[in-house]
């Protein structure tokens, strides 16, 4: 792009044509403040707090965000003129804003509380009354105190244009301007991210009410584990307690927002926890039990075990770490039993590119055509849902979709239900063929609806052949992407945790362990297995009184994403970091701690005796896993087994979006969420449409 | 009077030995008792008359005026743990504060309190009380040591120091006393000091030395402003900081003994023992023994005045003072009074 | 001359004297001891003593959490949490001071943006444990209420200054 030449306050700066002149001085480093304008939202220019000087232009301030740079210009932002507009427009935005800072969630992070330091007056002229607007109800989620509303439109642009859920807007106008909802719930799965853009307390957040005040919280940089998306965030803690997560910027991966579960899942960090070892006693019940009975009763069911009637399973929220740690750990005892798919997905371990999200998320921006393929985008990963969107506003991207048919928010052509029109697609004999032929950069995603199925190996090679023969993989662009749906998954995979030679698989071990076949079953974190009533010896290593340790015979209690350090592979196969923001309930242990000690009571002892030895141990035989925040391209191969698919519609892995694993299980106002969110539309759905 | 107690027992056959025995306890007790209440009721007055020089009321809680606070405080003590620390060496430990204890009430056997009453008339004295006197620094240094802790042990070699440095000069004042007097006996000491009044007394004529004794007396009883060893800012209360209960008890009697002991000394030595102060009729119907307790009584205000008065010495200033102000001041004193007694044959002659 | 001077004052203790008679004429002055619990002296308005939380004159407590005061106490002696009540209005669900820990500065009633929390005329709230002093909400309300007229009326004499 071309550069002009503009005068920032005297000095010559070279900036970007196209560029506003609010973008322009911050370029420059210098501060304009702002309400209404947000660099991921359309322009508005309502708050008028950006005014600056501008020559050749009328003698009066402008808006620096609505007002585009053009060449030679000279723009103040320190001038009279320039402190008088602040000022003017910051004791107007005040009139009606309530003194209720010491009881405003928002007080401490406020832009206008910082704001007003800067450009307000001591005290108020203002004697009349003020005035006052009745809360509205934006769900279990928003709280809101409309009072203080300034009319920024930042939630209003964010549903329409990034939620795409028409369903924020401003109604009247001059004073008495409110935003409404129309009192509905929001209805989207990122709503609250409509809390982090309010630069005021007007949207606050309805779990985390009053709970406390942002410098008491202990901020720590982490990554979600509550998709495969790996949103970065920022886990605010007091004392021991996880009350708080955050979006953190990342522009490759989450840019700004954080989906609903991220953000409100953390309050079942509370609930259900193991905090202490359980051992099943005779009598056929739990019992609290200490560390060393634990791992002698594992070590007493393992001894003289034979290898081939042992088994491990990884689960959803497992860290790269642990997995090694399992994965060596079941090599010592010569177990090949080992899996990491809990759907039955019929992914390959051995073609990297075979499971990951290539094209990358950042890669969707330049994306032209996508075909989804058995996927619920949006509640299977809000995020990218959001990207495709993104893309899709711009107008450049075309979007169909095989599987189950849902509320998108953008547009989608339906192409059919099952495998028989992905056949016809990739046999070019379905219309949309041509626009993927024609496109220059297409894309497929591939989602687990689509593989988790017996068939599941024949879905991905017809899909792989679909890639192939629409040019979807070439010099600098793979447009062939697994979408997964478990934030371990791609990890494990890397790590190999997948049935070794002759082992089974995880229906395979589940069905062992009903008919006998299978003795010992080692669950790390592995909630999404039923082995209730079987006749093996379960061992359950996990967080969470969840479906996996209703079924163990002897639980270890272990840490939660927030409680510990741990290394997490998203599905575009981008290694990151998780880091501990608290610590692990009562005598629970971080999950590579228990291994080693069982390593060492099972007398396989792992050559490592601390977390930084078991790091370096797997960063040297996986290096890539030491490449921290980068998606690195993997090399196409082969991968897939072609075959026979059968005719059964693909459909969604998740039919409760707020409820997808042990900790988002535990929540309350996960629980709520579903309530308002699935439950609740249910019953309309059958009760009125009908 | 003797006698006629002696005559109770007549007729036993070591009756001779019985009666002097209980008789002798008897005067001990008689001499003893009054002295420990004495201590007592000093405690207290300290207590008031710092209170009242500082605009304070003092004790006023416990009993009429505060008079029954001594008992209290005692009480209080009596009622307490005697702590021995564990690093401590238990008998010295324990044997130290009475040692102190015992050393500070013996002196008093020679000490006069009117013409005859005394409990050994012994002919040395003199000699007798500064030996015994001297002997104080080891419950001191004892105590100090015992206690295996640095403050005390710090505390008690000062204590040590300064009781050896004060001696010297005290013994001068005392030998140029004695020149006046001819003799070691302190009854002779005071009859030396009758006359028609006061100014017979020997403060009078050797006043400079009066005031090095009543200064060396503070020195020698580690009262302010020479209570360094117990210095509670730097050292915490000094040799007596691991001590509780009877065990302190002991000290502070033994202290504020002493402290009664050096006024009774200076008493007898310049301020006429138990003569009035003129000696004629409504002067001389008061029996001596109350002129004494009175002398005792100013001398004892002049301490605890000057201690609510002057901040304490700093230790090389306390040094400095001993033994490059009062030993010359005190050898040039005994030089000139021999002079002067020889030049004008004013020598006394012996008694005997 | 000067030396002459100096040197008979040391020799005759002039100045050890003077003092002397200063501590002396002290004897004899009127004495300024008050008889503690009988007779109590002046107290400032702006005497800060044991804390206590206010209402308002109806009843409604005057504490929002607002977490000021504990965010300013410099000796961490105070630990808040808080929660919306039934009418979702903010209030707190504990309200601690560790009043072994307080240093009675008065921050935290300079804080305070309701006057909430206030620093009473009592000082008079030795206990005989520990435990005793580590002071919850009902006993800081309870404070409150005993002590509302005299702080009410200490604040009241004080609010011209502020």
């Amino acid at each position: 792009m071309a550069t002009i030449t503009v005068k920032i306050n005297g000095e010559e700066h070279e900036v970007e044509q196209g560029m506003t002149v609010l973008q322009a001085c911050e370029q420059a480093g210098v501060e304009i403040p702002r309400f209404c304008y947000h660099e991921r939202l359309s322009v508005a220019g309502n708050c008028r707090m950006c005014l600056v000087e501008v020559k050749p232009g009328p003698p009066k301030p402008a808006a620096s965000c609505a007002l585009p740079v053009a060449p030679n210009q000279e723009i103040f932002t320190d001038t009279p003129m320039v402190h008088k507009a602040r000022n003017g427009v910051m004791e107007f935005l005040l009139i009606n804003h309530p003194l209720d800072c010491p009881i405003c969630d928002q007080g401490g992070e406020c832009d206008l509380q910082d704001q007003a330091m800067a450009y307000g007056r001591g005290g108020s002229r203002y004697h009349e009354n003020k005035r006052a607007v009745k809360d509205k109800y934006m769900g279990p989620l928003i709280n809101t105190i409309m009072t203080r509303c300034i009319h920024c439109t930042r939630c209003v642009r964010f549903s329409a244009e990034v939620a795409g859920v028409e369903e924020i807007g401003l109604l009247n106008r001059g004073e008495n301007a409110e935003i409404s909802t129309l009192e509905k719930a929001l209805d989207s799965e990122m709503s609250a991210n409509v809390i982090d853009l309010c630069p005021v307390g007007a949207l606050t957040s309805k779990p985390y009410a009053f709970e406390a005040r942002p410098w008491e919280l202990k901020k720590t940089e982490s990554v979600d584990v509550m998709d495969a998306v790996g949103s970065n965030i920022r886990v605010d803690t007091r004392g021991n307690e996880v009350l708080r997560v955050l979006p953190r910027l990342n522009e490759d991966v989450n840019e700004e927002w954080i989906s609903d579960k991220t953000r409100y899942a953390c309050d079942g960090l509370r609930r259900q926890r193991l905090d202490r070892p359980y051992v099943r006693g005779e009598d056929g019940k739990l019992k609290p039990a200490t560390w060393p009975e634990a791992m002698t009763a594992i070590a007493g069911a393992v001894k003289g075990m034979k290898r081939d009637a042992m088994a491990a399973i990884v689960g959803d929220q497992a860290d790269a770490e642990s997995v090694y740690s399992l994965k060596k750990l079941m090599a010592s005892l010569g177990v090949a039993n080992l899996d990491c798919r809990q759907d039955g997905a019929k992914l390959d371990a051995t073609t990297r590119a075979g499971y990951i999200f290539n094209t990358t998320i950042a890669g969707i921006d330049e994306a032209d055509a996508l075909l989804i393929v058995g996927s619920n985008i949006r509640w299977e990963a809000p995020i990218i849902n959001a990207r495709i969107r993104k893309r899709w506003m711009g107008g450049q991207l075309k979007v169909a979709s095989i599987g189950p048919q849902v509320k998108t928010t953008f547009d989608v052509d339906y192409l059919g239900a099952g495998p028989e029109t992905l056949s016809d697609v990739a046999s070019g004999k379905h219309p949309f063929a041509k626009i993927l032929k024609d496109a220059e950069k297409p894309m497929i995603i591939v989602g687990m609806g689509a593989i988790n199925r017996p068939d599941g190996a024949a879905v991905l090679a017809t899909a792989k052949k679909l890639a192939d023969d629409f040019g979807m993989v070439k010099d600098g662009w793979n447009g062939f992407n697994v979408l997964h749906t478990a934030a371990s998954r791609v990890g494990a995979l890397d790590l190999g945790f997948v049935p070794g030679e002759g082992g089974k698989s995880v229906p395979e071990i589940v069905d062992g362990a009903a008919s006998g076949a299978v003795k010992f079953v080692y669950l790390l974190g592995a909630d999404e297995v039923d082995l209730t009533g079987g006749k093996a010896f379960v061992v359950y290593q996990g967080h969470h009184g969840d479906r996996g340790a209703h079924a163990a015979d002897v639980i270890l209690p272990g840490a939660a994403y927030t409680e510990k350090n741990a290394t997490f592979v998203n599905t575009e196969g981008r290694v990151q970091l998780a880091r501990r923001a608290a610590f692990p309930p009562g005598e629970a242990k971080d999950d590579w701690a228990i291994l080693r000690a069982l390593s060492e009571t099972l007398g396989k002892a792992l050559p490592w005796i601390d977390f930084d030895g078991l790091r370096k141990a797997m960063r040297e035989e996986y290096p890539h896993l030491a490449r921290i925040d980068d998606a690195e391209a993997a090399e196409w191969g082969d991968f897939g087994t072609a075959g026979e698919m059968n005719a059964a519609p693909f459909k969604s892995p998740i039919d409760n979006f707020y409820m997808t694993d042990p900790i988002s299980r535990a929540s309350e106002t996960m629980a709520e969420c579903t309530q308002t969110f699935v439950l609740d539309r249910q019953s309309e759905g059958t009760g009125t449409n009908g | 009077m003797a006698e006629q107690f002696a005559n109770l027992f007549e007729g036993v056959w070591w009756s001779s030995y019985l009666a002097p025995t209980i008789l002798t306890i008897l005067l001990i007790l008689a001499i003893t008792v009054p002295i420990l209440l004495g201590v007592a009721y000093l405690t207290l007055a300290e207590r008031k008359v710092i209170g009242w020089m500082q605009y304070r009321k003092g004790p006023n809680v416990v009993g009429p005026f505060g008079l029954l606070q001594p008992l209290a405080d005692g009480l209080k003590l009596f009622l307490k743990e005697t702590v021995v620390p564990s690093g401590a060496n238990p008998v010295l430990f324990l044997i130290a504060p009475m040692l102190t204890f015992i050393l500070a009430l013996i002196a008093w056997a020679v000490i006069p309190f009117d013409d005859g009453w005394v409990l050994a008339d012994i002919n040395v004295g003199v000699l007798y009380l500064f030996a015994i006197s001297s002997l104080g620094v080891y419950g001191i240094i004892v105590a100090g040591w015992a206690s295996n802790s640095k403050y005390a042990f710090l505390g008690a070699l000062r204590s040590a120091a300064q009781m050896v440095s004060y001696e010297v000069s005290i013994g001068f004042v005392i030998v140029s006393v004695l020149l006046c007097v001819g003799s070691l006996n302190l009854s002779d000491i005071v009859k030396s000091q009758a006359g028609s009044g006061f100014w017979n007394w020997y403060f009078l004529p050797m006043l400079p030395m009066f005031v090095v004794f009543v200064i060396s007396a503070l020195a020698e009883t580690n009262r302010a402003p020479f209570d360094l060893p117990e210095a509670e800012a730097e050292l915490v209360s000094g040799y007596n900081v691991e001590y509780s209960a009877m065990a302190f008890a002991l000290f502070f009697l033994g202290e504020y003994a002493n402290m009664i002991l050096m006024s009774a000394m200076t008493s007898v030595l310049f301020l006429g023992g138990w003569l009035p102060p003129f000696d004629i009729a409504p002067f001389t119907w008061i029996p001596g023994p109350i002129w004494f307790a009175l002398k005792i009584a100013f001398v004892l205000f002049i301490f605890l005045w000057v201690r609510a008065t002057f901040p304490r010495y700093r230790y090389d200033q306390l040094m400095r003072l001993g033994w490059k102000v009062f030993l010359p001041l005190s050898l040039f004193w005994v030089v000139a009074t021999a002079g002067f007694l020889v030049a004008f044959d004013l020598l006394p002659t012996a008694a005997q | 001359m000067a030396s002459l001077d100096s040197t008979a004052k040391s020799f005759l203790l002039a100045e050890l004297l003077s003092g002397m008679a200063l501590t002396l004429k002290a004897m004899f002055k009127p004495k300024h001891t008050i008889n503690y619990p009988y007779e109590k002296g002046p107290l400032s308005p702006r005497f800060r003593g044991e804390h206590a939380l206010r209402r308002y004159p109806n009843g409604e407590e005057r504490c929002i959490a607002c977490k000021l005061c504990e965010a300013i106490c410099p000796a961490q002696a105070i630990t808040i949490e808080a929660e919306p009540r039934a009418d979702g209005s903010r209030r707190t669900t504990r309200y601690d001071i560790d009043m072994t820990k307080c240093i009675y500065c008065g921050y935290c009633q300079e804080a305070c943006p309701v006057d909430a929390i206030v620093e009473g005329p009592n000082f008079e709230f030795a206990t005989e444990t520990r435990e005793e002093l580590f002071y919850n909400k009902d006993k800081l309300l309870a404070n409150g209420e005993r002590w509302e007229a005299e702080i009410a009326a200490n604040l009241k004499l004080d609010a011209p200054y502020r």
